[in-house]
């Protein structure tokens, strides 16, 4: 009698069966994590900036995607609105009474969040703690600090030795303090007169998270919380806007607008910047060498094919620059064209006696100083070498030693791929932080970039100092032509100031000075 | 209890020109499906597969200088972000117009030599020093192995990316840290393996006949465990390659514009979402070199182990 041989189960396959019950387990997990990681709980406002907010003041520097989340927790005398024009904040009157002296009254009733209210003192103390700080971005701003005299418990003098008619321009990018609370310092914590508190803070990771003021002064903002977050991949923004993670995001690229144009929940904003981005030379070269020679500085300006830059790199984001400041600047005037032309940039070059191969330059930047910066600095290493110079390009990561390199302490170079902004909205400003350096700064590495050219900073001192308008435009105007006559850029372009957000946020007005009123923002949901 | 004749010919039956074969139950079939056969079919396949993966991604990488392509460096900003198969373009092109094929092969050229270099170096301290450790033992050994541990107990990226950013991004400088990075498997193997050796009666004979201690090592005991060792040198060239690709993925690998692989995804991950193939391909590479060189390695190693107590059988 024979036994039907019974199905047996072997070890082998029982592990497979095993293996299969696995994965079919694992498998909607894993489906999941490709989905949403979760979007913001309601109420909730998430920002994600391109750059490491690294203090909630602004003493030392200023990137532009700071001065929104800057903004709403501290707040200035005046600020620069839609129009490029100053605009009470916490003053309510800004007025230049006398050739040296503006009279300011602070609004009625503006307070800090703890309730205490704004006085001239601290106005006084926070120029002092301005002024004091070294290596200050906005200090270069200023030719001198002025004095503040107290009147009455809300007005007082803006005193200063020379006229500086464009002081309520200026005083938009002072922010206020208490007194006692001030440092001279960038203030990791601390209140201010805006409309939300800190509630949270990582200088490490640059998030922070701030919640609406209750003692705000003025009307209170829509959005109970935000969050502000640093992605410094643009490709990680990106997807975290997509993903519903983040709600707006910042400084993009061509090519990411690409990826997000026509998404139904996003939308972008555009519009044009105050910003410049440069290609700069290094004026603290040795007198012998060929970058101190402007015949060799306007060669390699021809060497650079902007029209290609613009159209097939940056994709149409940007416009060339065609000056020396940006052109939306008030009082930016036109002073020439970067034109490619390679043949001359050959010749000039050999005029200057400098053969093929002869000059090799350095060119330095960090990653995000712009959009699509490593893409166009490798785009001009192929146009320098194409007329027979050599380039060695040098990228640093954020929060290396590039400060350094820049202040001529770090290493040495010879084109920095570097961006200005102006916050001020008014180019005479922007003109004395680039082109208004003196033999005292450079001493201390002040200038910018080791730019000391005595006739521009004359014109430039003559200009602050002109309180009559049109005479003031007219030497701006001069001290834009002198400086182009230096060719201090190998090229310049102006970028649109683009930022994306998800359809839940309303109320995001874009500004040209690439930041928004926080308090207006609202959220659908 | 009888035995019966098995079937198959290959089981009992005398073979039409050999010598007659053993009786035996086991057929043909059970030889083949048995854990023994099969390891080796598997190690055999693994070898095929790793030979071939690896080949694949080698060949056109060494012969990328004799490949009708363009320069890896050459830019036509009109033809930015070429799909595959566009214009002659077999790999696409990316964001400044460069054939992305080139820059791949060029860019294995890069991640490889530096790759190469460091297992060489690597495999050399780390041999040297775990035959020193293990053989002569006492101060050395423990001297060897507190440095190894020191070694592991750091995080390895961490280090390299520190090593990085104080000496530049040169290729020495990431081949040299690289390698620093592992010896400490190769030394670890190499020590125990020397442990072993050095136990064995032919160490002592080779002593007995006045040979130095040095020389016993050199001599007999190192090339004892070469080979074992070289193999985990080999193994260690994926772990180079990927180390490689990570210090350029984070931004410290060779100055640009040279290609490397980790650059190339780094630069391509801008836009994945619009041109799938700038990240695609270049990961598709490095995984095809990873996950051939370590198939060919475990192959390699399973066919050592096989053969060891033939080679036995063989001197007896």
């Amino acid at each position: 009698m024979t036994h039907p041989r019974a199905p047996r189960l072997s070890r082998r396959g029982l592990l497979r069966l095993g293996a299969a019950a696995a994965g079919a387990a694992v498998l909607p997990s894993l489906g999941a994590c490709a989905g949403p990681t979760g979007g913001p709980s309601p109420g909730t406002l998430v920002l994600a900036l391109n750059r490491s907010l690294v203090s909630l003041d602004n003493k030392l520097n200023q990137f532009d995607a700071a001065v929104t989340v800057q903004r709403a927790v501290r707040q200035a005398l005046t600020r620069i609105g839609p129009e490029l024009t100053p605009e009470p904040v916490l003053a309510d009157r800004f007025e230049l009474t006398a050739p040296t002296e503006w009279t300011v009254r602070l609004r009625e009733g503006v307070r800090y969040s703890d309730g205490s209210p704004v006085t001239p003192g601290d106005v006084a103390t926070a120029l002092e703690m301005y002024r004091q700080v070294s290596g200050s971005f906005l200090a270069t701003f200023f030719p001198e600090w002025p004095r503040v005299e107290p009147v009455d418990d809300r007005t007082f003098l803006m005193v200063t030795e020379r006229p500086l008619p464009v002081l309520d321009y200026l005083m938009a990018n002072i922010l206020i303090t208490p007194a006692a609370a001030n440092a001279p310092e960038e203030l990791q914590s601390g209140i201010g007169s805006g409309p939300y508190t800190v509630t949270a803070a990582n200088r490490g990771t640059g998030t922070y998270t701030l919640r609406r003021n209750d003692a705000y002064w003025g009307p209170a903002p829509a959005v109970r919380t935000v969050d502000v977050r640093f992605l410094p991949e643009e490709s990680s923004r990106v997807v975290s806007l997509r993903s519903g993670e983040v709600d707006v995001i910042d400084t993009i690229s061509p090519d990411s607008a690409e990826q997000l144009a026509g998404l139904p929940e996003v939308e972008m904003e555009s519009v044009p910047g105050t910003r410049i981005n440069q290609l700069f030379y290094n004026f603290r070269k040795p007198p012998d060498h060929p970058l101190s020679d402007v015949r060799v500085r306007e060669a390699l300006s021809y060497a650079v094919d902007g029209r290609r830059l613009v159209e097939d790199v940056l994709v149409g984001s940007v416009t060339p620059a065609d000056g020396v400041v940006a052109s939306s600047l008030s009082g930016a005037v036109s002073t020439g064209e970067y034109v490619h032309d390679p043949r001359r940039a050959r010749e000039m070059l050999a005029a200057a006696g400098i053969g093929a191969g002869d000059l090799n330059l350095t060119l330095i930047w960090e990653t995000g100083e712009f959009a699509s910066d490593t893409t166009v600095m490798e785009a001009v290493l192929q146009m320098l070498r194409e007329v027979g110079v050599g380039v060695t390009l040098r990228q640093f990561e954020p929060g290396g030693d590039i400060p350094l390199w820049r202040q001529g302490r770090g290493g040495d170079w010879d084109v920095i791929g570097n961006g200005f902004a102006t916050p001020t909205g008014v180019a005479i400003t922007s003109l004395q932080g680039m082109y208004g350096g003196t033999a005292e700064r450079e001493e201390t590495r002040d200038t910018y970039h080791g730019y000391v050219v005595p006739e521009v900073t004359d014109l430039l001192d003559r200009a602050y100092a002109e309180v009559d308008a049109e005479a003031r435009q007219a030497l701006v105007a001069e001290a834009q032509h002198a400086v182009w006559r230096t060719w201090p850029c190998m090229w310049a372009f102006v970028p649109n100031s683009v930022l994306a957000r998800r359809r839940r946020v309303r109320g995001l007005a874009l500004e040209t000075t690439n930041c928004y009123d926080l308090a207006a923002v609202r959220l659908d949901g | 209890m009888t035995t019966r004749s098995a079937p198959a010919p290959a089981a009992g039956a005398p073979a039409p020109d050999g010598p007659p074969q053993r009786p035996s139950r086991v057929t043909a079939r059970d030889l083949a499906r048995a854990g023994a056969t099969r390891r080796r079919r598997s190690a055999t396949a693994r070898l095929w597969a790793g030979a071939v993966c690896a080949l694949l991604v080698i060949v056109p990488v060494a012969l990328a200088d004799l490949l009708p392509i363009p320069g890896a460096n050459e830019q036509h900003l009109d033809q930015r972000r070429l799909a595959p198969l566009v214009d002659g373009h077999l790999f696409g092109t990316d964001q400044l117009g460069r054939d992305l094929l080139a820059r791949v092969l060029h860019g294995g050229q890069v991640s490889l030599t530096i790759g190469l270099l460091a297992v060489v170096v690597s495999g050399i301290i780390g041999i040297l020093a775990g035959a020193a450790a293990g053989y002569f033992g006492g101060w050395v050994d423990a001297l060897v192995s507190r440095l190894l541990e020191a070694q592991m107990s750091l995080p390895l990226l961490m280090m390299l990316l520190l090593v990085v950013a104080l000496f530049g991004p040169s290729v020495p400088v990431i081949t040299f840290v690289i390698a620093i990075a592992q010896w400490p498997e190769v030394a670890r193997l190499t020590r125990s393996l020397v442990l072993v050796e050095r136990e064995k009666p032919y160490v002592d004979a080779a002593r007995v006949l006045g040979l130095r201690r040095l020389g016993v090592l050199v001599r007999h005991v190192l090339p004892n465990v070469a080979q074992r060792a070289t193999l985990v040198v080999l193994l260690l060239l994926a772990q180079a390659v990927l180390l490689e690709s990570a210090l350029s993925y984070l931004g410290a690998g060779p100055e640009r514009p040279a290609a490397t692989w980790g650059r190339i995804i780094a630069d391509g991950q801008d836009y994945i979402t619009t041109s799938w193939w700038l990240v695609t391909l270049p990961g598709l590479c490095i995984v095809l070199l990873v996950v051939g060189v370590n198939l060919l390695g475990d192959g390699l190693r399973d066919r050592t182990r096989r053969r060891r107590p033939a080679r036995k059988e063989a001197v007896a």
